[in-house]
């Protein structure tokens, strides 16, 4: 038999990230359900039979009436059943939304949520086990109590595995929750116990073996995630797998950093800028380093501040932004002060020239003040 | 630029008029109003300014009225090094000309519009024009103080000087900086505007946040709770379930003892019964030995009650009769006591009697002793009232007696002193008057050898009848002296009449016999005193007797007054008083009382001691009396309490009597009910009955026990209460986690973790504008700083050379205390002096008129060194100075002339006569 299924994980609705902005949060946000819905077109695409979402589907227990809503009408996009696996964010605890008057009043009728362990028969043929997360401590590893138990799969049944949490391997052991065992799980696919293993919480597509799969988000959430805004269409025959990557995202998040020293090396920065694609959907967030002298310091801010109109946001990152202004003579010569104005501004250039940070941001101020005045 | 001569004509008043200038020093230009002082101003203005051809209104008021002539200026003057003269008539024969020797002496001359754009350029070229409008001071303008900033020499100058550029250019960039300063903080620092704003947006974000964390760990705390109570209630439930069944097992074991139970409470009811009709026999028996007992009890207690009774009925009669004996024996003595009471009065009575008795005595003595001196006092009266001599009358009379026997003396030596003597038988007859015997009589005849010897103060008549008749008169003084002799004579009889004597001798005896009486009397008076000192004994003679009953023998108008013959006489002095005549009022006769015989003072002392004896008789009475009274008082009261024991005794006696009759009538009712003799019978079969049944009891009982009866009934007791306890505990919690999720769902409904998240994101959003803010403003605040310290310290060093010379002009005329501050334009904005710091516009009007004067002179000062100098005009200034200060000014405008030209005009050349040096113009 041959079977074709979605898998996406980490949609996180209800999220939101300081760096946007009201106005690029509520964009990106839409975004993140727009995404869902071309899950939907994908899966009619691939022909698969139905979608399971690893975790995180909602960014809290606690999230606005509003997003569950929405939530729910983007799933009646998707045709195909749709299984949903609690994850830490939306954990099956107490007060959980999937229990909630809000969630199961509106959930369309083709979307089950995966409460228990006990193996659920998504399409004939096809077994679904799962290990919601009941709680945002497990105290043991997460995916466990979904095939602990299990033995081999019946002959002509494909047993598909929904886990959420970060592996072993791939925490560095920096995870504070237990992890998965990745070991235990390679152990249940090669016995035959499992035939795919689909885990959610890392962002990023990874692919952990043939089998196993982090289907990452549906749309970036940070710039540090390297392959995100992915669903993958994994089909699956007695013997064979393959695992297509499909992007449904449409929002980039750029870290860049730059060294700032001189006209050419500003110039290239605007070049940069200049080539991003999909800027009104492009965060960036930028580091600089290096010194600029006046003109050159306020161009920089000019044209920062100019690019933070054009893309859905442009942050200095406030931690990694040293760019300095470098006064030499010849700009203050160029602006034909005399008197005190030239000596309070010589002050203002040793100052900075000694350390002092303040005395830059007055520089530049005055600068910017003198040339406009002049 | 130097003037040095001005020429003009047809120009306003003046008609032609030449003022030379001297190129160096100050000149005062003197000159009556409409002379034309100010003209000579106004015409250099005009000069360079208009164009011959102008028609401006300032030249049409400038050619004179009702002349058509054209008005003419020439100008001679040096201007940057080089000599013009310029020339220009307007309005008629229009001309302009303009001739330049240069320094090396080239000569250039211009004409028409050429000559005045020439002049034009080189006057623009050379000359300043703001410091020429500031230091030519047109009329009226002294007192405005000048704003040199933007005169270019003056910048050079001060530049040139205080080695700091002017500033002037940056002028935008400082109200740049000050605008965007106040951008962000207020004058005084404050933040305001959208930075305040920014502030305040992040608090409040702050707060919204923070309420929002709050919601959200509360929501954690829930959860977690949740979770606990979820894991006790599956623990409690599991306990609650394994108790109920050990519940079911006791019930079972508990069926199966119940019938065993139920016979035990069967016999135990039985057991209960027997024990109790064996309770009420004993009772029955009980009652009955009681009854059988009060009966005979209560038969002694009233036979022995009755026999108190009569003992006690004997002992009352008996302490009545003590009664009667008793107060039979207090009568008798209350006799006694009276019987005594009367002897002691009776004695009293005596004792009273005597006493008086003896005190009349005393009296009646005391009563002839006052008699006898009042006759004594009667008697010295009497005598005293006759005299009617005193010491002054007797020193009278014998003063009178010295007169009398010296006027006879003064007679005898006046007067003839005649000598006669019968010698014969003849009959010698004297008659005659004023003739003096010396006192004896003047006989009508001499007898034979008779002879008489006489002083004849008037006539003597000597004859022998028939024979001869002799008259001797006296002449002379002898009338005169017979008269003193007469008048002497009679004062000393008066004298004696009125001394009621004879003669002197009789006036001392019987004054003598005054004194001698007025002693006695007084003696007798004090005597009198000292008898009628307690009183007057009459009267008590008198209560006395009325007292004991004596009465006068004779009434009292029988009394005859006494007889007169007793009167004391005091010789030779008539009028004589009766001794009785005090007594006539007395009212009392003592003479005729008629006392017994006074008693012997032994009778008194006999009737005190029988007194005495009668008092203790008396008390000794009253001490039996009060025995008496005593005995009777004890014997009632023993009578009362025996009394009253009779009358408890007799009623104990029925009361008893009572008793026996009750116990006798409750035995006899007992006795029909059940007679004595089956009442314990009746008892002894109750007690076999009781026994049987207990017998059973125990039997049941130890059934009871195999089977273990009563602990299973126990044991699920208790496990019940533990079963009921549990659920309790199962119900609260399931309670409490009801209700932990009911607010889980709602904070579910209220998208608490939505709702954190959007303030954290607005929040940051805020912090970020602020901080953009926060850096702008600290960047404005620290250029408004650093930009303001270098202009005040630029200022401060810039103005310094003007400073320095205003101060240095200032202190010639104010003294070493003298200080001032310019501002921004250099104007002076404060002076100082004696320590006292004002603004300008504070000052005096002669005082800033005299600060404008030095501040014009100062800069010409600073300026006089460059090419760019130009003259200082004062047209008629120092009006409002004094005297004293007018001396110091000139002193001050005389030196300024050592650097420059200084043109004074004035109608008052007096102002300017202490200017040293100065050179006097007089228009005419």
């Amino acid at each position: 038999m041959e079977i074709t299924f979605l898998h996406s994980s980490d949609w996180q609705l209800g999220m939101m990230r300081r760096f946007l902005g009201p106005d690029g949060q509520a964009r990106w946000g839409q975004a993140r359900l727009d995404a869902v819905a071309r899950i939907g077109e994908v899966a009619r695409e691939t022909g698969a039979a139905f979608v399971v979402v690893t975790g995180d589907v909602f960014e809290h227990n606690q999230v606005e009436r509003q997003t569950i809503l929405r939530a729910c009408e983007a799933l009646k996009r998707i045709e195909v059943p749709v299984v949903l696996l609690p994850g830490n964010h939306d954990a099956l605890e107490p007060g959980s939304l999937w229990t909630s008057a809000q969630w199961t009043g509106h959930k369309p009728e083709h979307v089950t949520v995966l409460t228990g362990s006990e193996p659920l028969e998504i399409v004939p043929g096809v077994e679904l086990v799962g290990a919601p997360w009941r709680s945002r401590r497990p105290l043991s590893d997460p995916a466990a109590p979904g095939y602990a138990e299990l033995s081999a799969a019946p002959a002509g049944t494909v047993r598909i595995l929904l886990a959420h949490g970060q592996l072993t391997s791939l925490s560095g052991g920096m995870s504070d929750v237990p992890t998965i065992d990745q070991a235990a799980l390679e152990a249940a696919v090669a016995d035959g116990r499992l035939h795919y293993v689909g885990l959610g919480d890392r962002h990023s597509t990874t692919e952990v073996t043939e089998r196993i799969w982090f289907s990452g988000t549906q749309e970036v959430t940070a710039p540090e995630e390297t392959h995100p805004g992915n669903v993958l269409a994994v089909t699956l025959t007695d013997t064979a797998i393959t695992v297509e990557p499909r992007r449904v995202g449409a929002w980039h998040m750029v870290e860049h950093h730059v060294e700032l020293d001189d006209e050419e090396s500003l110039t290239a920065l605007e070049d940069w800028f200049a080539e991003l694609p999909d800027k009104e959907r492009t965060y960036v967030r930028l580091a600089a380093d290096g010194s600029l002298p006046l003109p050159l310091l306020s161009r920089l801010d000019a044209m920062v501040d100019a690019q933070g109109e054009v893309f859905a946001s442009v942050e200095r990152w406030a931690k990694f932004w040293t760019v300095r202004p470098a006064p030499d003579a010849a700009d203050l010569d160029a602006l034909q002060l005399s008197g005190p104005a030239r000596a309070a501004m010589e002050e203002l250039r040793q100052a900075l020239a000694s350390g002092d940070d303040g005395a830059g941001a007055a520089l530049t101020l005055m600068h910017r003040l003198a040339r406009d005045a002049g | 630029m130097r003037l040095h001569r001005l020429t003009l004509r047809n120009f306003r008043g003046v008609q032609d008029r030449t003022v030379q200038l001297p190129s160096i020093g100050t000149t005062v230009v003197v000159g009556d109003n409409e002379v034309g002082k100010s003209s000579l101003v106004e015409a250099f203005g005009l000069v360079f300014d208009l164009p011959d051809d102008s028609k401006s209104k300032r030249i049409v008021d400038i050619q004179p009225v009702g002349h058509d002539v054209g008005p003419e200026v020439t100008a001679e003057l040096t201007l940057g090094g080089r000599e013009l003269t310029y020339t220009k008539r307007w309005l008629k024969d229009r001309s302009t000309e303009l001739t330049v020797v240069e320094s090396d002496g080239r000569r250039t001359s211009w004409t028409g519009r050429e000559a005045h754009n020439e002049a034009e350029r080189l006057f623009a070229e050379h000359v300043d024009p703001v410091l020429w409008q500031t230091l030519m001071v047109s009329q009226g303008q002294s007192l405005v103080l000048p704003t040199p900033a933007d005169a270019e020499p003056l910048i050079t100058a001060v530049t040139a000087e205080s080695g700091t550029p002017v500033d002037g250019a940056s002028m935008p960039l400082v109200s740049a900086v000050e605008h965007e300063y106040l951008r962000y903080w207020t004058p005084r620092g404050r933040p305001t505007g959208e930075y305040a704003k920014s502030a305040h947006a992040v608090e409040a974000a702050e707060l919204v946040r923070a309420q929002a964390v709050k919601a959200m760990e509360e929501v954690q705390a829930d959860i977690r709770r949740a979770e606990r109570l979820t894991l006790d209630l599956d623990d409690l439930s599991t306990r609650l379930a394994e108790h109920l069944k050990s519940v079911e097992e006791l019930r079972e074991r508990k069926k199966a003892t119940d019938e065993i139970l139920l016979r035990r409470d069967s016999v135990r009811a039985r057991a209960e019964t027997a024990r109790a009709r064996l309770e009420n026999h004993t009772r029955t028996r009980v009652e009955r030995e009681r009854l059988l007992a009060d009966v005979e009890r209560f038969t002694q207690a009233a036979a022995e009650f009755a026999d108190r009774r009569i003992d006690a009925e004997t002992v009352a009669k008996k302490a009545a009769e003590t009664v009667h004996a008793a107060e039979t024996a207090l009568a008798e003595v209350v006799e006694l006591k009276d019987a005594r009471r009367a002897e002691v009065q009776t004695a009293e009575q005596k004792v009273a009697e005597l006493t008086d008795r003896a005190e009349l005595d005393r009296l009646l003595g005391l009563q002839t002793e006052l008699v006898e001196v009042r006759s004594r006092i009667a008697a010295a009266s009497a005598v005293l009232d006759g005299i009617r001599v005193t010491d002054e009358i007797v020193t009278d009379l014998e003063d009178a007696r010295a007169k009398v026997v010296e006027a006879r003396a003064a007679l005898a030596a006046g007067v003839p002193d005649v000598h006669v003597r019968r010698v014969g038988a003849e009959v010698v007859a004297l008659s005659g008057t004023g003739l003096d015997g010396g006192g004896s009589p003047v006989p009508a005849e001499l007898d034979e050898g008779a002879e008489v010897s006489l002083l004849v103060s008037g006539e003597l008549v000597v004859g022998v009848p028939g024979q001869v008749e002799v008259t001797v008169r006296a002449g002379g003084e002898a009338a005169t002296l017979r008269s003193l002799v007469d008048e002497a004579v009679r004062r000393e009889k008066d004298l004696l009449k009125r001394a009621g004597v004879r003669d002197l001798p009789a006036a001392r005896e019987l004054l003598r016999k005054g004194e001698k009486s007025s002693a006695e009397l007084q003696e007798a008076r004090r005597t009198e005193r000292s008898l009628t000192s307690g009183g007057d004994p009459g009267e008590r003679i008198a209560v006395l007797c009325a007292r004991l009953g004596i009465t006068d023998s004779e009434p009292e108008e029988e009394e005859e007054p006494p007889a007169k013959g007793k009167q004391p006489i005091v010789e030779d002095v008539p009028g004589q008083m009766s001794l009785f005549e005090e007594f006539e009022e007395d009212t009392f006769d003592f003479d005729d009382l008629v006392i017994p015989a006074a008693a012997a003072p032994g009778d008194l002392a006999g009737a005190q001691l029988l007194l005495e004896g009668a008092r203790t008789e008396f008390a000794t009475a009253e001490r039996l009396l009060a025995d008496a009274e005593f005995a009777a008082a004890q014997a009632r009261k023993a009578a009362d309490e025996d009394r009253s024991e009779a009358q408890q005794a007799r009623a104990r006696a029925e009361l008893a009597a009572e008793r026996v009759a009750a116990a006798e009538e409750a035995l006899d009712a007992a006795r029909t009910v059940l007679p004595d003799d089956q009442v314990e019978a009746e008892e002894e079969k109750a007690t076999a009955d009781v026994e049987t049944v207990l017998d059973e009891l125990t039997v049941v009982q130890e059934q009871a026990d195999a089977a273990g009866a009563d602990e299973v009934a126990g044991d699920l007791a208790d496990a019940l209460a533990v079963a009921g306890r549990l659920q309790g505990e199962r119900d609260t919690l399931r309670d409490s986690l009801r209700t932990t999720e009911g607010r889980l769902e709602q904070s579910g409904r209220d998208g608490l973790a939505t709702r954190q998240d959007t303030a954290e994101l607005e929040l940051a959003a805020l912090r970020a504008e602020y901080e953009g803010l926060n850096r702008r403003a600290d960047a404005a605040r620290r250029v408004h700083e650093t930009l303001g310290r270098h202009r005040a310290e630029a200022q401060t060093k810039y103005a310094e050379p003007l400073q320095t010379r205003i101060e240095a002009l200032g202190r010639s005329v104010y003294g070493p205390t003298f200080r001032v501050w310019l501002d921004d334009d250099l104007a002076v904005a404060e002076r100082e002096l004696e320590g006292a710091r004002l603004r300008v516009e504070a000052l005096s009007t002669g005082a800033q008129e005299q600060l404008a004067i030095i501040t014009r002179l100062a800069i010409s000062h600073l300026v006089s060194t460059g090419d760019n100098s130009v003259p200082v005009i004062f047209d008629d200034a120092l009006g409002w100075s004094d005297k004293g200060r007018l001396r110091d000014m000139g002193a001050l405008l005389g030196r300024a002339g050592d650097h420059g030209q200084v043109i004074i005009l004035t109608c008052m050349p007096e102002r300017y006569e202490y200017v040293p040096r100065a050179t006097f113009i007089k228009l005419g």
